[in-house]
């Protein structure tokens, strides 16, 4: 893959360092195998004595220390190199991550995401810290081993010359012939891993049935199954190991047939320069060999990379943004039309909020209320259209002081990992004191709770903290927004599943937060909706029409539909 | 090593693919250290113009070797994958026979939903175990000793040199590496955080942004990502650097072989037609200690893996498996009774029920109604023995909960959870579970029953059910737990996902057919409760009121004022 390679390319120094090290390695395997020849030749033909050899036994010594060196350099060079990739793939991707404002509209897709940024750029390690280094030595220390055979003896080179393309055009022919099967047989594969975690998780299920003995057998046969589908996949593999040993050994075989046959029957060669061709054989071949088992690794990472690169290359929708303050605004929006990609769009929404009213949107699920509602929070640009704060369009504006005057209160606030005070204190100014902060909470009807827990504000929540219910989850966004005394709130209200205090708490405090600031809701209840000064009545996407309750039961049909339908015809 | 030693039982058992496994390991290293030695001994001896015939036997012996040593090496490696698969799944069996009687108690304790998916890892990490820990070391001893007997016929020096060798890179080398790899805590957890803290950041994503945190979250995991990247990095660069330590001993070892064989043939103790044999087996017989570089990296990770796994079963063994005397009658539908129950989930402070006091008599229908997180589904999880009270009495059929057995429970109730499993496979697969002999007929009927017309039984099911809506689910679970018929139903909100009019339709069907059964229902919506001969309403842990639907109205209480907030809620 492309991408994979130019990453490589871009560490330059790296690449450098690999070939070098490469052409080194090279030379000492050609010294080693020299040093070694020498060696024997001197001692066991020349008869020369102990200390003869003595200089060329240091000089193999320090061959072998180079030799290692060079192996550990190089290794030590794949992994950092990998390790450069996935530090700079990662924060690409978070790059992406946070940039993009369209993250807020699809949080069903957080698991893929989670997986491209841990094990997909996991999985692209081994092209950098095995394939890069082995390609680059394979394409240079068999050069140099040629040209050192060619050199001492010219047919033995070009023995290995012939023999060599056998190894790659054999690695095709089997990589052309197996490639189907072994695809089909991976799918098997994944299918089968996965119904091992199937059978646990479905465990419960399994128990109150009855059922759980059965499926002991069932486990059983489908590992075993899973064993012979790796197996089929696995001797193909072993198989083509076989056939590249055989095609080596040949090779090395015909070299030392024609090596010995020249120093035996015609004499026409030495001891020395027969035996330094052999000792080199084996070598030259083994590089290429290595190739194979490199390329195999390699090609695991190229569907990871295509993950990312598919990641990467989804299109990022900034939010644009000024410099001038933001203060106390009117919320106009002119014509303003959103759309994510193909899917959903919201199309064509003129409506006039002025300060400290209360606006409720309404419409069925699916009618765009919440795509509304972060495209008035600044979390999208409008596709189309303006949105115009104070009368001049909201870009001209900085974020600061925008996101400064605003609160959003979502069905299921987040909360940070930390205590419940830095939960709170996170809506308002910095540097809250903790006697705000406990009036917030007071107002928002949990300091109580609070109080009752062991380590009261400093109670850790969140993510790897306590858990707390959805209803007390609602209660510290409120607090938040008691803190912060933001100029304009927007509020996502819940459907159902809140308790009797909360619901009565959370009217409450919308009435009292409503005074001083303009209070925008996606509403689901009829007594929000009654009092809002506008509704903003969604179909489809589209603004259907905007008024109070009682101008639009008047006047439109479909609200009035709606309300009766939802209402059983009890509205008046 | 406790623990390892359950695996190696396990592993004992495929004693065929084992022996086979070594014993081809151990032809495929001794022919290559022959054809290694055979090529050292023939150069030499050619250079002594020996006849020609000897030159081809040697030739046709090279030939033999190379051929053997590459099929022994294939067949090693068949056998010992395939014993390695076969252990993976003995483990895989022997694992679930642990897990099976702690569930479903043992899921509450762990609530972390990954958790399983880590198990799953582990057990297939285990399989390395076999792979590279506990068979290559048995194959490099045998290669080594023999060779070692070999050369002794040469020189007992050389002999004694290359024992040295492989006590040097086999064992002395990878223990003090394996001393080392203690130090080093696995990535694991690095790993965890990250890919907590990335979820973190996708779910969290709007509230980040209006508070503004978003580029200070982001610095925070970019420290993490690179603190894990870093982590790999040294482990990365330390098992290269093993690697190269392990090359370098093996070589120095020959590069001593060399030095010492030629001081012996210059002093007349050793022939020099021998010399280069010798070196060629040195060198050879080494690459056969290569992979015990690694072998630290992966027993340790075994033994964790094998702690994991059976720290995860282990501990509560034996208390589980005690026969109980209680019997509940065959198809009577069993009354149901609380008395000053409190419990608290394992490892939380917070009860999650308070003094519960409820009377549930036979074949009644019960509503169990409140806010979300108020209890209900726990005191559904009581009632099933799934979890057992802290103080106070369940009595079911006036019989105590403690002397009843959870199968038994189970098989006499239809329960339906907020959450059903379904399996990888089809929908007449998932609807069989329910009993045994149900006929395609009976599971058509059951199909229509719950409005599902629209499937067939042979339509595919994905894991977790995945190609299934959440209404579509819940009418399946609904389906299953018809078809088996048992005389007590406990429903967890069985048709949240539905609307209204599919969900009158199917309570309609089932209030006929469960007529004479008890019957509990939690729900929180709260229309179709008027036929209820009791409502039970929840909050915080407690029964706040109870009564009939009209008892409750007229109270003016709690329910009254859900009901009224539930009225004025639009969709």
């Amino acid at each position: 893959m492309d991408t994979l390679r130019k990453w490589a390319f871009e560490q330059k120094t790296m690449m450098v360092f690999l070939i070098v090290s490469s052409v080194m390695t090279g030379a000492a395997i050609v010294g080693q195998a020299h040093f070694f020849v020498t060696i024997v030749d001197r001692i066991f033909l020349k008869g020369a004595s102990f200390g003869e050899i003595l200089p060329f036994l240091g000089g193999l010594l320090a061959v072998m220390a180079i030799r290692t060196a060079l192996t550990y350099l190089n290794g030590r060079t794949g992994v950092k190199m990998a390790s450069n990739v996935k530090r700079n793939v990662r924060r690409m991707l978070l790059e992406k991550y946070t940039k993009n404002p369209v993250q807020a509209a699809i949080h069903g897709q957080s698991g893929g995401k989670v997986s491209v940024m841990m094990d997909a750029v996991d999985e692209m390690d081994s092209y950098y810290s095995k394939y890069i280094p082995q390609v680059i030595q394979t394409s240079i220390v068999p050069l140099l081993i040629l040209a050192v055979v060619l050199y001492e003896h010219v047919y033995s080179g070009l023995i290995m010359m012939i023999t060599a393309p056998f190894i790659p055009l054999f690695f095709i022919i089997i990589g052309i012939k197996t490639k189907a099967k072994s695809e089909e047989q991976l799918d098997k594969l994944a299918a089968f891993s996965g119904r091992f975690l199937d059978t646990l998780q479905g465990l419960t299920t399994l128990k109150l049935f009855g059922r759980a003995a059965k499926q002991r057998e069932l486990i059983e046969q489908s590992s075993l199954d899973f064993r012979d589908a790796t197996m089929t996949i696995l001797k193909i593999a072993f198989i083509s190991t076989l056939m590249l040993e055989f095609i080596s050994t040949l090779s090395i075989g015909i070299i030392a047939l024609e090596v010995g046959l020249r120093l035996v029957v015609f004499e026409s060669i030495a001891f020395s320069t027969a035996f330094f061709v052999l000792v080199l054989a084996p070598e030259y071949y083994l590089s290429l060999k290595e190739l194979g088992s490199a390329f195999h690794t390699g090609r695991g990472s190229m569907g990871a990379a295509k993950k990312v690169m598919d990641e990467l290359e989804e299109t990022e929708q900034p939010v644009k943004w000024g410099t001038e303050e933001a203060v106390m605004p009117s919320i106009e929006l002119r014509n303003a039309g959103f759309q994510y990609g193909d899917g959903f769009a919201l199309r064509k929404i003129d409506a006039v909020i002025p300060p400290n009213t209360q606006a409720a949107i309404v419409g069925r699920s699916g009618s765009g209320k919440t795509t509304l509602l972060h495209l008035i929070a600044g979390l999208f640009d409008p596709v189309e259209g303006e949105i115009m704060v104070n009368g001049r369009p909201r870009s001209n504006y900085s974020e600061k002081s925008w996101f400064d005057q605003l609160s959003y209160i979502s069905q299921h606030p987040y909360l940070f990992s930390g205590t419940i005070a830095e939960n709170i204190a996170v809506g308002g100014r910095d540097g809250a004191a903790r006697a705000e902060i406990e009036e917030a909470a007071k107002k928002a009807g949990i300091s109580s709770l609070i109080e009752s827990l062991e380590n009261g504000y400093d109670t850790p929540i969140g993510e790897a903290g306590r858990g707390l219910s959805g209803g007390e989850k609602q209660r510290i966004a409120l607090a938040r927004a008691f803190l912060k005394k933001p100029s304009v709130i927007l509020f996502d209200e819940p459907t159902t599943g809140l308790d009797l205090k909360t619901e009565r708490i959370l009217q409450q405090s919308m009435n009292e937060l409503s005074k001083t600031a303009t209070v925008i809701t996606v509403a689901h209840r009829l007594h929000t909706i009654k009092q809002a000064d506008v509704i903003l009545f969604l179909e489809k996407g589209e603004l259907v029409a905007a008024g109070t309750h009682s101008e639009l039961l008047e006047s439109v049909p479909e609200y009035r539909h709606m309300v009766s339908v939802q209402q059983g015809g009890a509205v008046e | 090593m406790k623990d390892l030693m359950v695996v190696i039982k396990l592993m004992i058992q495929e004693k065929r693919d084992v022996v086979l496994s070594v014993f081809f390991g151990a032809v495929a290293g001794l022919t290559a250290v022959a054809l290694f030695a055979l090529s050292g001994y023939m150069i030499s001896k050619s250079a002594l113009s020996p006849p020609l015939y000897i030159i081809t036997i040697m030739t046709a012996l090279l030939k033999l070797f190379g051929s053997a040593k590459s099929i022994s090496r294939y067949a090693e490696r068949y056998f010992s994958h395939r014993a390695t698969f076969t252990i993976l799944s003995n483990l895989r069996v022997s694992f679930y026979e642990k897990l099976e009687p702690l569930a479903p108690g043992i899921f509450g304790k762990y609530r972390s939903g990954d958790l399983l998916a880590r198990i799953v890892g582990d057990v297939e990490s285990l399989q390395n175990f076999f792979l590279r820990v506990f068979y290559p070391p048995i194959v490099l001893v045998i290669v080594f000793l023999s060779t070692i007997f070999f050369t002794m016929f040469y020189s007992v020096y050389v002999a004694l040199l290359l024992l040295a060798g492989l006590l040097l890179t086999s064992f002395i080398v990878p223990a003090l590496f394996a001393l080392r790899q203690r130090k080093i805590d696995s990535r694991r957890e690095d790993r965890g955080s990250l890919s907590t803290e990335v979820t973190e950041l996708l779910h969290g994503f709007r509230d980040l942004k209006i508070y503004q945190k978003l580029d200070e979250k982001e610095k925070q995991l970019i420290q993490s990502a690179d603190f894990y990247v870093n982590g790999q990095e040294r482990e990365g660069v330390n098992a290269v650097f093993n690697q190269s330590v392990n090359t370098l001993a093996a070589l120095m070892v020959s590069w001593c072989v060399l030095a010492l064989g030629a001081f012996l043939v210059t002093d007349g103790q050793l022939d020099g037609l021998f010399l280069a044999m010798l070196v060629m087996i040195s060198l050879n017989v080494f690459e056969n200690a290569a992979p015990m570089a690694v072998f630290p990296a992966h027993l340790e990770d075994s033994r964790h893996a094998a702690k994991r796994l059976f720290s995860f079963v282990g501990g509560e063994f034996g208390e589980m498996k005690k026969e109980l005397a209680g019997q509940l009658d065959g198809q009577k539908a069993f009354s149901i009774e609380m008395d000053d129950v409190t419990f608290t989930f394992p490892g939380e402070n917070r009860l999650a029920l308070k003094n519960i006091h409820l009377t549930i008599p036979s074949g009644s229908k019960t509503a169990i109604v409140g806010p979300s997180g108020s209890g209900k589904s726990t005191l559904l999880q009581l009632m099933l023995k799934v979890y057992e009270a802290d103080s106070g009495k369940v009595l079911l059929d006036g019989m105590p909960m403690e002397a009843l057995d959870q199968e038994m429970i189970w098989k006499k109730t239809n329960v339906v959870l907020q959450e059903n499993h379904f399996f990888f496979g089809t929908i007449r697969d998932n609807l069989m579970l329910a009993k045994d002999g149900l006929t395609d007929e009976e599971l058509a009927t059951v199909l229509s029953n719950v409005k599902l017309d629209s499937f067939s039984l042979d339509d595919p099911v994905f894991e977790k059910g995945e190609n299934l809506s959440g209404g579509e689910k819940q009418r399946l679970a609904m389906a299953r737990a018809m078809l088996k018929r048992a005389p007590v139903w406990l429903l967890d909100e069985p048709t949240s996902s539905l609307d209204a009019l599919t969900e009158k339709g199917l309570y309609d069907h089932l209030f006929e057919i469960a007529k004479n059964d008890t019957l509990i229902l939690v729900s929180h919506r709260l229309t179709g409760l008027e036929k209820m001969d009791q409502i039970i309403v929840m909050e915080q842990g407690m029964i706040v009121e109870s009564g009939t639907f009209d008892e409750l109205m007229e109270k003016k209480g709690y329910f009254y004022e859900m009901k009224q907030i539930e009225k004025s809620v639009f969709m």
